[in-house]
């Protein structure tokens, strides 16, 4: 009975060694100047390929995903660079969905992105995206997530990529979900989205100086 | 009932008369204010005569009412608090107990007829009862509410409301809640002949101050019966669709010995109905009203419709659009021993159709003996619990969704028409027991009833596909028709026509269920709900 859940608790084990390992070759000095480029300016942002949030084993779907916010250069480490104030997942005719049923979310927003590293040699900034907050809805169960989801974002191809790790979000409420969700779940959120500002692609990058 | 006065009256106007619309209000949601103009109350306690299995006893039936003083014309004159009481004799309780009924669950159907100037209409009252226990001796008193029609009249006149026949459903329980056998008991009630003219429930004059036949009659006003698809041109607040259609309640007819109603468009929809008036905004397609009177936050409402082969017949019927109400099971992460993880969830469901558990009434044209063209006009009532029992096998990164939905059904036959030519089936024409289909697990679920399998998955972060309980899709089975009783009237046994007709096995089912409203959740997603809480979603049926 206990030896699945065993399973599973290697596999989250696994992917926070993985983070971990790929957090450890920052750079040795931490950058705390942002360069936002274009700054300050607005953004849009909509998802390449499928964004799948996940929960207990439970995949939730999304075909589109769409956000927007602005963004502006920042100092600091860890350092907010931009601010999310919308971002819907799924759209009309293609709703989000999961073995459950249809997935209706709604994003409390702002949520933020936030830099804690980059590379120079490949134009990637390590971070999160933060202030996470969605309710979602799947027929009768409701339950709301909050908290953080790790990504990096590409400078040459405007790519965020969204790849949290289990324990960064959490179920903090759930109502008519039974075990299948409970408070306390640790859901995974994964997808990738592209980002420009007009017809720019943005690029982030930090330095030490 | 007083003439209409020395008015002289236009042929046209005695046309106009006719247009004694009836449709389906919902009086418990009617507001206290409507009656407060001045009411009428009825307290009539009636003798009837009842038709039971046993043979013909004498009832007592009493109907209350409050109808409006008087009314003008246009103006909808609604009856409120109605409620039917029926005292059913010692010998009903002795039908219900010898089929081991511990509790009963009653639906009845009143017939009233409304004149006016001669013309003369029918409304249907239903009203349903909650459960209740059969005594084990005397006599067995069933109070009913529910569902009451409207009436309307463009003319001037005194409207006469008289009692009629009375339908009595009864659908009775074992001790441990399983349906008895049969499922169903039909009682028909007359008004006895002492009853006499105490069967004139109320006299509502209509037409105060306006006594010329042509006065209040804008142009608009002209729809009759035999004109109704120009909407609703009433000169009163915006009505439902069907307030000028003729007064068709499906196939009810006379004597009120079929509990059905009109497939749709009758009752009061609330936020129905845009759609099939001319110029409205688009809305979702025509449907039956959906409603959830008691919304719990697990409550889903959903159509569904589809095809069922009837392989002796050689063809397929359409299943129309029907209401379930579902209340959703808490879907649990279980673990099994062989280490597989499942997502388990068991929801219940009930069709719901004019506050009955059946669909719309639906008609099915078919050879018989392969020759004889034949049209039956038939329901699927329910006669058990329905349960909805999903399994999601989790396996990472695919999850595969199975659902089984189990129903007892039994087939009803109201009419029958074999080369144009009716057959009267009489009132309690059905399956001599529910419709069933092969069972995988029948110690779990034994007894007859249908199976429905429904399959979805989502397999590597695609969407999800197939059918998934509140996001709808395809089921499908197969069901064994069994053979018919209860049909014919007046010394004729259709019994064998329709079972040599209808019944029989393999009959391939397969029905569409459409998106679930979420009814009781705090803000139901958009995509899924009418403004008033029904399921936007209609399916279409496939083959």
């Amino acid at each position: 009975m206990n030896k699945p859940i065993r399973k599973l608790a290697v596999v989250a084990g696994a992917a926070s060694a993985a983070f971990a390992l790929a957090a450890a070759p920052a750079s040795a000095v931490p950058s705390t100047v942002w360069t936002v480029n274009p700054t300050p300016a607005g953004f849009t942002a909509a998802n390449s390929g499928n964004v799948v949030l996940s929960v207990n084993g439970i995949a939730m779907t999304c075909t589109k995903s769409t956000a927007s916010g602005t963004m502006a250069s920042a100092t600091g480490n860890p350092a907010t660079v931009a601010s999310i104030s919308a971002i819907a997942f799924g759209a009309t005719g293609a709703p989000c969905t999961s073995v459950l049923g249809n997935v209706s979310t709604v994003a409390t927003t702002p949520w933020t992105v936030v830099a804690q590293d980059y590379t120079a040699a490949t134009g990637v900034t390590k971070g999160y995206v933060g202030n996470v907050d969605a309710k979602v809805t799947v027929g009768a169960c409701v339950f709301r997530v909050t908290g953080k989801a790790s990504g990096t974002y590409t400078n040459s191809t405007g790519a965020l990529a969204v790849n949290s790790v289990a324990g960064e979000l959490t179920v903090v409420s759930s109502t008519n979900c039974g075990s299948a969700v409970p408070v306390g779940a640790k859901p995974t959120f994964k997808g990738t989205y592209l980002v420009k500002s007009g017809t720019v692609i943005p690029t982030i990058v930090g330095s030490n100086p | 009932m007083r003439g209409p006065g020395p008015t002289p009256r236009s042929s046209r106007a005695r046309v106009r008369g006719a247009t004694i619309a009836a449709f389906v209000a919902l009086a418990p949601l009617l507001p206290a204010a409507a009656v407060a103009v001045g009411t009428l109350k009825v307290d009539a306690s009636l003798p009837y005569v009842c038709t039971l299995p046993s043979g013909q006893q004498p009832a007592t039936v009493r109907i209350t009412a409050a109808f409006p003083e008087r009314a003008v014309p246009g103006e909808e004159i609604r009856p409120t608090d109605v409620t039917t009481t029926v005292e059913l004799p010692a010998a009903a309780v002795a039908d219900l107990t010898a089929l081991k009924a511990s509790t009963v669950r009653a639906e009845t159907l009143l017939t009233v007829g409304a004149g006016q100037n001669g013309q003369r209409t029918e409304a249907s009252w239903r009203g349903t009862a909650q459960p209740l226990g059969v005594p084990a001796e005397g006599p067995l008193t069933l109070t009913t509410s529910g569902d009451v029609p409207t009436l309307t009249t463009d003319a001037a006149g005194d409207l006469t409301l008289t009692a009629e026949g009375l339908a009595v459903d009864l659908a009775p329980s074992t001790a441990d809640g399983a349906p008895t056998t049969p499922a169903s008991l039909s009682v028909s009630c007359v008004p006895g002949q002492n009853a006499g003219d105490r069967t004139l429930l109320a006299t509502v004059p209509v037409g105060s101050g306006t006594p010329s036949p042509e006065p209040s009659g804008p142009p608009s006003s002209s729809a009759t019966p035999e004109s109704p698809s120009p909407g609703p041109h009433v000169p009163r607040p915006p009505l439902p669709t069907g307030l000028n259609a003729p007064p068709r309640t499906g196939t009810t007819r006379g004597t009120g010995e079929v509990p059905t109603v009109p497939g749709s468009g009758a009752r009061k929809d609330r936020g129905l109905t845009a759609a099939d008036e001319p110029g409205a905004p688009a809305a979702r397609p025509a449907a039956p009203p959906c409603v959830t009177e008691k919304p719990t936050p697990t409550s889903l409402s959903a159509y569904i419709t589809g095809y069922s082969n009837v392989r002796k017949l050689n063809g397929a019927n359409v299943i129309p659009v029907s209401c379930v109400l579902i209340e959703q099971g808490q879907p649990e992460f279980v673990v099994l021993p062989d280490g597989s993880m499942h997502l388990f969830q068991t929801s219940t469901g009930a069709l719901s159709h004019g506050g009955r558990r059946q669909t719309p009434p639906f008609k099915a044209t078919f050879l018989t003996f392969g020759f004889a063209p034949t049209t039956a006009t038939l329901v699927l009532e329910q006669a058990g619990p329905m349960t909805v029992t999903s399994d999601v096998l989790l396996v990472f990164p695919d999850n595969l969704a199975e659902t089984y939905i189990r129903v007892p059904l039994v087939l009803r036959v109201l009419d029958v028409e074999v080369n144009g030519t009716r057959l009267d089936v009489g009132p309690s024409c059905r399956t001599e027991k529910p419709l069933s289909s092969p069972e995988p697990t029948p110690a779990k679920y034994p007894g007859d009833h249908l199976v429905l399998l429904g399959k979805g998955q989502l397999l590597n972060g695609t969407d999800a596909t197939g059918y998934l309980l509140t996001s709808g899709g395809p089921l499908t089975g197969e069901v064994t028709i069994p053979a018919f009783k209860g049909c014919g009237a007046g010394g004729e046994n259709l019994d064998r026509l329709l079972t040599a007709s209808i019944s029989g096995p393999g009959n391939h089912i397969k029905q569409i269920q459409g998106q679930t409203c979420s009814v009781g959740v705090e803000t139901p997603p958009p995509d899924q709900c009418t403004e008033d809480r029904q399921p936007l979603v209609v399916p279409k049926p496939a083959r």
